[in-house]
């Protein structure tokens, strides 16, 4: 993003033939300069601000639900690591948990859901159906995991996951946003 | 009038068709009636997994098509491919949060066409767990009505008495909601040493907790201004669009399996049915909340009666159903849920049907949301007891 809008390409188009031929070049230079100051240090706040703050969308697929509201509950609070409970548009939302099994005919909605989030986005799988299908494995109407569907960072197992399980899969997830690079 | 024909005025041209809504019907000047068609669901802040096609004139609900089938899994036809005792884990999935609810009529089933004995020890076992688990369910859901109605508060007091609940039941069977607790031929193992004097100790502090409920629930006027008056469902209607459960008992029938067909061991035990009049969204809160008094009281009656003894029977590792068939039905948190079991000899059942009551629901819904307000849906919605997993199986 701050490359796009330092970038020289942008910069000649407007001020073409008005200054010396250089003075491209040399916004190109201090740009790429200002960046390499202000990547890291800008990235890593910014990270550190999506990594608090994840905002799940109000989705459920199957039963894993119940211990996904579980985990919002007073005994378990997810919220103490920043993940907030979800009721609000999709388009505020940066954080997907595939709460358990997707059949066939749920899999394209939950396609154009993903779709209609903002970048980043993250993918929980959470539970066997999701990952692999799980119980349900030979069922004519179940999606043998979601893989194919939507792309996953981190998987959760268990039938369902434990609130502690679900958890320790945001952490998780938490650690990789923080060691991703700011894009 | 006027306001209605401005509104219609803005979406005239049905160029711009954006799917899930649209605006359909004109007047004889060809003006837009302004009856549009909402896609509530799957996804949707105020529903569950499953889609309402709500067809609104104004702010009044005109027709709700309900579009389930989200969840369908498949459970009937995969039971068909393994034998009884293979079946367990699997069909307690579609209500996770009544576990033993759901599978009890499969085991009582399993159990006649197998003609396999019951100790009387796990009869009793039995309908404590029942009644626990039915007592987890209504607080789930309570805290899931709550919270769609906006009131927090309310997600969070059941939500945290709920996992005292859950200790004794991870307890007894070693799982927080899949126990798979209920076999064929009594309960899977015994109760631990310990679990009496605690699960009465949790039971009666839990009864004390209800009472709060209605002081901070109940009798908030928030939550009263939206649930008093709201999807009145009549008499003769809760009897002919088949309803079952609270939702019926919350219109005056007095219909509670346990009493009119009595299994195990609940003709032993003194329980009343809960009966309300109004039959509004009010009603149907309200009779679950009296219910789990009922129930507390019924587990602790069960733990004073209880005897000692075998907990199941010993099986052969396949047991084979006599040919025939066999049709169980319980009382579970959301009304009738019965079992239709057909048998060929084989270790492995020929059919199983799953007659659930959240799908039972779905035309009272929909009879309930014809004329109501669009505000008034989740509170309608969530009244009924509806859970898109049950349903579709």
């Amino acid at each position: 993003m701050l490359r796009e809008l330092l970038s020289p390409k942008t910069e000649s188009k407007r001020v073409d033939g008005e200054r010396p031929a250089n003075f491209n070049v040399l916004v190109g230079k201090l740009s790429e300069v200002l960046v390499r100051a202000v990547d890291k240090p800008l990235g890593y706040a910014i990270n550190w601000g999506r990594l608090w703050s994840l905002w799940p969308v109000h989705l459920e697929t199957a039963c894993c639900s119940l211990e996904f509201g579980a985990a919002s509950g007073p005994r378990y609070d997810v919220e103490r690591f920043g993940i907030i409970e979800a009721f609000g548009s999709l388009r505020q939302c940066d954080l997907m948990v595939v709460q358990g099994t997707v059949t066939r005919k749920m899999a394209p909605r939950v396609r154009m859901i993903y779709d209609q989030m903002p970048e980043p986005k993250y993918v929980i799988a959470m539970g066997a159906c999701a990952i692999t299908g799980g119980l349900y494995f030979d069922s004519y109407n179940v999606l043998p995991g979601i893989d194919g569907v939507i792309p996953v960072d981190v998987y959760v197992p268990g039938c369902p996951p434990r609130p502690e399980t679900l958890i320790q899969g945001c952490i998780l997830l938490q650690e990789k946003i923080k060691r991703t690079r700011f894009r | 009038m006027g306001i209605e024909m401005e509104r219609g005025r803005g979406g005239e041209g049905g160029e711009e068709r954006i799917p899930g809504f649209e605006l359909e019907g004109r007047d004889e000047d060809g003006m837009d009636r302004g009856i549009l068609t909402l896609s509530v669901g799957p996804q949707h802040p105020g529903s569950g997994h499953f889609r309402l096609i709500v067809k609104v004139d104004g702010d009044i609900i005109v027709e709700a098509l309900p579009d389930p089938g989200y969840v369908h899994r498949g459970e009937e036809k995969m039971c068909e491919y393994r034998n009884y005792i293979q079946n367990i884990p699997h069909l307690e999935r579609p209500m996770i949060a009544d576990s033993c609810g759901i599978l009890y009529p499969y085991v009582l089933a399993v159990e006649e066409i197998c003609n396999i004995p019951v100790p009387e020890r796990a009869k009793y076992i039995r309908v404590i767990m029942a009644e626990i688990n039915r007592c987890i369910f209504e607080l789930y859901w309570l805290g899931i009505y709550g919270i769609f109605l906006g009131h927090s508060t309310m997600f969070m007091w059941p939500m945290a008495d709920r996992e005292l609940l859950i200790d004794l039941a991870e307890m007894a069977s070693g799982a927080r909601v899949t126990h798979a607790y209920f076999v064929p031929g009594g309960v899977r193992n015994d109760l631990p040493d310990a679990f009496p004097e605690k699960a009465r100790r949790h039971l009666l502090y839990f009864r004390n907790r209800l009472k709060e409920y209605k002081d901070i629930f109940y009798d908030n006027p928030l939550f009263q201004a939206r649930t008093v008056g709201v999807g009145i469902l009549r008499k003769e209607d809760a009897i002919n669009l088949g309803a079952t459960g609270p939702v019926l008992r919350a219109s005056g029938v007095e219909h509670d399996i346990r009493k009119v067909e009595p299994y195990d061991v609940y003709d032993e035990l003194d329980f009343d049915v809960i009966t309300m009049k109004e039959g509004d969204s009010f009603a149907r809160a309200y009779v679950p909340w009296l219910e789990m008094y009922e129930s507390v009281d019924i587990a602790l009656q069960a733990l004073e009666k209880m005897p000692s003894g075998p907990v199941r029977t010993k099986l052969g590792p396949n047991p084979k159903g006599a040919v025939g068939e066999v049709f169980k039905r319980v009382e579970a948190a959301r009304g009738e849920l019965a079992y239709y079991l057909v048998s060929d000899g084989n270790p492995k059942p020929y059919r199983v049907k799953l007659s659930v009551p959240s799908f039972r629901e779905i035309p009272v819904m929909a009879h309930l949301l014809r004329g109501a307000k669009l505000a008034d849906m989740p509170s309608i919605y969530w009244s009924m007891n509806y859970w898109p997993v049950e349903a579709d199986r």
